[in-house]
């Protein structure tokens, strides 16, 4: 052991020498010019563009105030300045910078005020100079010059916080990510890669000169697929109403518009939104934060009859010649089912009983099938799962089953409830969007596709309908004589010269109470009015078009949400119109 | 506890308490040119060194603590430590705090805890308490099932990450076992397979380690990379010449080129504020110190202390030679503080009771009573 202890000594004095006094002179000359600092070079993300090249999505130059440690040789009183100068609250700056600071290399600067506006601007760039330690970084700052039209379908980015930086070593103090929307799901392709610039600095840290090492790799551009005067035109049809719109290419799965109102400024998340202006957001009764096409799901009324015949046609349950007697309801034991249509429909085959949405034909449906078998059937056309849109937070929607009521309430699946399945009320809950995926479906040869909002993804089929050629067939000529018939409940969208079929629906948002019961829906209150759905599509030159609208609180079906999808299918197909 | 016997008194290994506090005194000396201008820390932190002077205090409690009693107590304790500390490294493992990426301490409210400081102290103790009751040199059995002991505390440090402890434990541990000495094939054989299975460890590592092995064999590769450490503390030390630029002179560590300069690599400032002189004088602190823990393997009145004093000097020889090689620029970079010099909590605890372990063992050298 002695002679490890000898042989430690005598290597280490030996390297010493060779050190400190072989080559002493030439690294003491070395540390003389060692004066160099690395700097990150922020990179420009990718720009998002709608189907046709109008820029949705921008950087614009923004400056930070950010402040180097090392330069600084009294900290507290820097930050005291910055406050007095901004007439920032103290405590907060120092809060913001004990945040950061061990997240900030050596030299790095660190940002403290993430946008700066021209008057603050001005009033530190005549401050800097006696302040080395505060320099002005320039980095580009995310904007949307459409805002709220697309708030919803963009998302939007913010400065990442302590877990996005954790969970991605690419991503330092400052750094904008994408929180919602394209802006999130897309997140990997839209972010370049950061440069880094070598600065060469004087002992006070006074910069001589820069070099880039590395150049900064501008993030990749995106083309969504929608058509940013189509989302426009619609949403200027939804006027006050509350509630989305959607737009599928029937063949692509491309989703040409969404709109969902109300909608926000996501502008305003970009560079930091103030707490009370997020509680007001939040705490706002119309949720304009919500996306409501993807996010919120709704008793599906009637629209989910067409799910019904399908599945009673596909089970062998009935034919389409087969007659249901409809008195006005449907009597289960001691309990009246009653149909919309008091005074009865008399007898009803199937296809009038989607033209006139006869819910006691459906009651009779529901009784045959069960739940058993429209439960797999509803999820084989789509529903109860998300559809796979690039966007987070999609909602699933539900289809009830008899396990899932034994789970969820403990409690066994009653007969009656089959009943009320059948027509789209009960415990079935259905996005828009699951509605307008399903009803594109019903057109283009049965395939469930992926709603694409990238304007170069190619058709993803992800399932099919679970209906043969001519079954769909008949649903699709239901859905036409609703629109053609002279009783269908979706008559006032006709337009000369398209193909156009519909089904209407409507999703109760309370029993109605008897005293509500005959009255207009202008003396309806509105929280109690129930919701409007109508799906529908348009075809015309080999151009097929799904579009779905729903309107909360919008009382019957057609008649809040027709009038809009009327004139959706008019600016569509406004060429072959003229 | 023992009751006050005047030869304990008498006995009292003078040189080797007194060099600890000397090299003690020196780090806390650099620890100021260190972190001196630090304005940043004023305003949540205390400055290092005097941090360190608390952590020393603690320390000294602690090395009193560990000469009071009989060191022969420890046989007993041996297994339940090494227990506790396997238990420790599990918590962290799971539920310790993340700091740079790594799970290596646990948080304790007060104070970060770094259990694989422990680990350290448990297998001393325990390989002491198992090598002192081989009567022979060891074979190929007795190797392996005293390997696979200590493998597990390893392989806990090693999932952290932190390399340069899960190093330490193994050293300490081969340090000790050679000191005890092998069979004649065993050592043959071990002088082939070590060598041999030195290149499967590369495959074991993360890719910043390999950087930095990397970095080492070729620091002008990569100089703002993975070879920075070892260009910037070879220029601060190098540029100390012969008499150094002084105490709190030092350009590179104030202008803060020099990473980690009150850990790891708080040599490097040392180096160049007191140049060629001032770390021979370090070295032959050093040297000094090792020497007197070796007298008392030699001294040491039962095997068990022996081995004691054999660990302890295991523990400190590896860490000395393995951060000198490190911030000299013969070593790859391995996160190993230089003991007494370097800042860090946990250690400093731990190298004062270390010391206060050795010279429990060497003031107790005259008891013949055999137990």
């Amino acid at each position: 052991m002695q002679l490890l202890v000898l042989g430690l000594f005598l290597i280490f004095v030996l390297r010493l020498w060779y050190l400190q006094i072989h080559k002493g002179q030439e690294f003491a000359d070395k540390a003389e010019n060692n004066r160099i600092r690395l700097h990150q070079v922020h990179a420009p993300r990718g720009l998002i563009r709608d189907r046709h090249g109008v820029l949705l999505a921008v950087n614009e130059p923004a400056y930070a105030l950010a402040i180097v440690r090392e330069d600084s040789k009294d900290i507290p009183n820097a930050l005291l300045h910055v406050s007095q100068w901004l007439n920032l609250d103290l405590s907060q700056l120092h809060e913001t910078f004990d945040k950061g600071r061990a997240r900030i290399k050596r030299f790095e600067p660190q940002i403290l005020i993430p946008s700066l506006t021209f008057a603050q601007l001005a009033v530190i760039e005549a401050n800097t100079l006696s302040w080395p330690e505060l320099k002005i970084v320039t980095k580009p700052r995310r904007s949307y010059p459409q805002g709220p039209l697309l708030a919803h379908v963009i998302g939007y980015v913010a400065e990442a916080n302590e877990d996005e930086m954790n969970n991605d070593p690419e991503l330092s103090l400052g750094d904008s990510v994408g929180k919602k929307g394209i802006e999130y799901t897309m997140e990997k392709r839209l972010r370049g890669k950061k440069g880094l610039r070598q600065v060469d600095v004087d002992a006070a840290g006074r910069q001589l000169g820069a070099n880039m090492l590395i150049p900064p790799q501008v993030g990749s551009d995106v083309r969504l697929s929608i058509d940013l005067e189509l989302q426009g035109f619609i949403d200027e049809q939804m006027k006050e109403h509350v509630g989305s719109v959607i737009v599928l290419e029937t063949d692509t799965g491309q989703v040409l518009a969404l709109v969902s109102k109300p909608s926000f400024d996501n502008n305003l998340f970009v560079s930091g939104l103030s707490h009370s202006d997020w509680a007001i957001m939040r705490d706002d009764p119309a949720h304009p934060l919500q996306n409501r096409a993807i996010q919120s799901a709704y008793p599906p009324g009637s629209v989910f009859k067409l799910v019904v015949a399908g599945c009673a046609l596909t089970e062998r349950v009935a034919t389409p010649g087969d007659r249901v007697f409809c008195p006005g309801g449907f009597q289960l034991g001691n309990r009246l089912f009653r149909c919309w249509e008091r005074r009865g429909h008399g007898v009803v085959d199937m296809n009038r009983g989607l033209v006139e949405s006869c819910d006691t034909f459906f009651y009779t449906m529901g009784d045959k099938l069960g739940v058993d078998r429209m439960y797999p059937c509803a999820v084989q056309s789509g529903f109860g799962r998300p559809t796979g849109i690039d966007l987070p937070h999609e909602s699933p929607g539900l289809v009830p089953s008899r396990e899932w009521k034994k789970q969820r309430f403990n409690d066994n699946w009653y007969r009656g409830e089959n009943l009320n399945m059948a027509i789209g009320q009960g415990f079935m809950l259905t996005t828009p969007l699951q509605v307008a995926r399903y009803n594109a479906a019903l057109v283009n040869g049965g395939r469930l596709l992926k709603p694409q909002l990238l304007a170069d993804a190619e058709p993803d089929e992800q399932a099919r309908l679970p209906l043969s050629d001519s079954h769909r067939d008949f649903l699709v000529q239901t859905m036409v004589d609703t629109v053609e018939g002279s009783r269908g409940t979706g008559r006032r969208i006709a337009l000369k010269g398209i193909r156009l079929g519909a089904k209407t629906g409507t999703a109760q948002v309370v029993k109605l109470m008897a005293e509500y019961d005959k009255k207009a829906l202008k003396d309806i209150p509105y929280q109690f009015r129930d919701h409007a759905w109508m799906t529908s599509f348009g075809e015309k030159n080999g151009r097929r078009y799904s579009v779905v609208a729903m309107i909360e609180h919008g009382g019957g079906g057609g008649a809040a949400a027709g009038p809009i999808i009327k004139a959706v299918y008019e600016h569509l197909f406004a060429e072959e119109l003229q | 506890m023992t009751p006050i016997d005047r030869r304990l008194v008498t006995h009292f290994n003078w040189s080797l308490a007194g060099l600890a506090f000397v090299l003690f005194a020196f780090g806390v000396a650099n620890l100021y040119s260190a972190s001196g201008f630090r304005m940043e820390e004023g305003l949540t932190l205390t400055s290092y060194y005097r941090k360190q002077l608390y952590w020393g205090s603690i320390g000294l409690g602690g090395m009193i603590a560990s000469l009071l009693f009989d060191y022969r107590h420890l046989r007993t304790l041996a297994w339940p430590f090494f227990v506790a500390t396997l238990s420790a490294l599990l918590i962290t493992l799971f539920w310790g705090k993340t700091i740079m990426g790594a799970k290596r301490w646990m948080d304790l409210g007060l104070f970060h805890f770094q259990a694989s400081e422990f680990a350290k102290i448990s297998l001393l103790i325990l390989m002491a308490k198992l090598l002192s009751m081989e009567h022979e040199k060891l074979g190929w059995k007795k190797l392996f099932s005293f390997g696979g002991i200590g493998i597990f505390p390893v392989v806990l440090i090693m999932k952290q990450p932190d390399l340069g402890s899960a190093l330490s434990l193994l050293l300490l541990m081969g340090g000790m076992i050679i000191f005890r000495g092998v069979k004649g094939p065993v050592l043959k054989g071990l002088t082939v397979a070590v060598p041999a299975l030195l290149p499967l460890g590369w495959f074991l590592l993360h890719d910043y380690q390999r950087q930095r092995i990397m970095g080492f064999l070729n620091p002008g590769g990569d100089p703002f990379g993975a070879g920075y450490h070892i260009i910037q503390s070879q220029i601060a030390v190098g540029s100390g010449q012969l008499w150094g630029r002084g105490f709190l002179e030092g350009t590179q560590s104030q202008l803060r080129f020099l990473p980690e300069k009150h850990t790891d690599f708080a040599l490097a400032v040392f180096g160049e504020e007191w140049g060629f002189v001032g770390c021979v004088l370090l070295l032959f602190l050093f040297s000094a110190f090792l020497l007197s823990i070796v007298r008392t393997t030699a001294e040491a009145k039962d095997g068990f202390g022996s081995f004691l004093a054999a660990g302890i000097f295991f523990y400190f020889f590896w860490q000395i030679f393995i951060n000198m090689g490190m911030v000299l620029g013969l070593m790859p970079v391995v996160g190993i503080p230089l003991p007494f010099i370097s800042y860090g909590g946990t250690s400093t605890v731990v190298n004062f009771c270390l010391t206060g372990l050795a010279l429990n063992v060497s003031m107790r050298r005259f008891f013949f009573k055999k137990s």
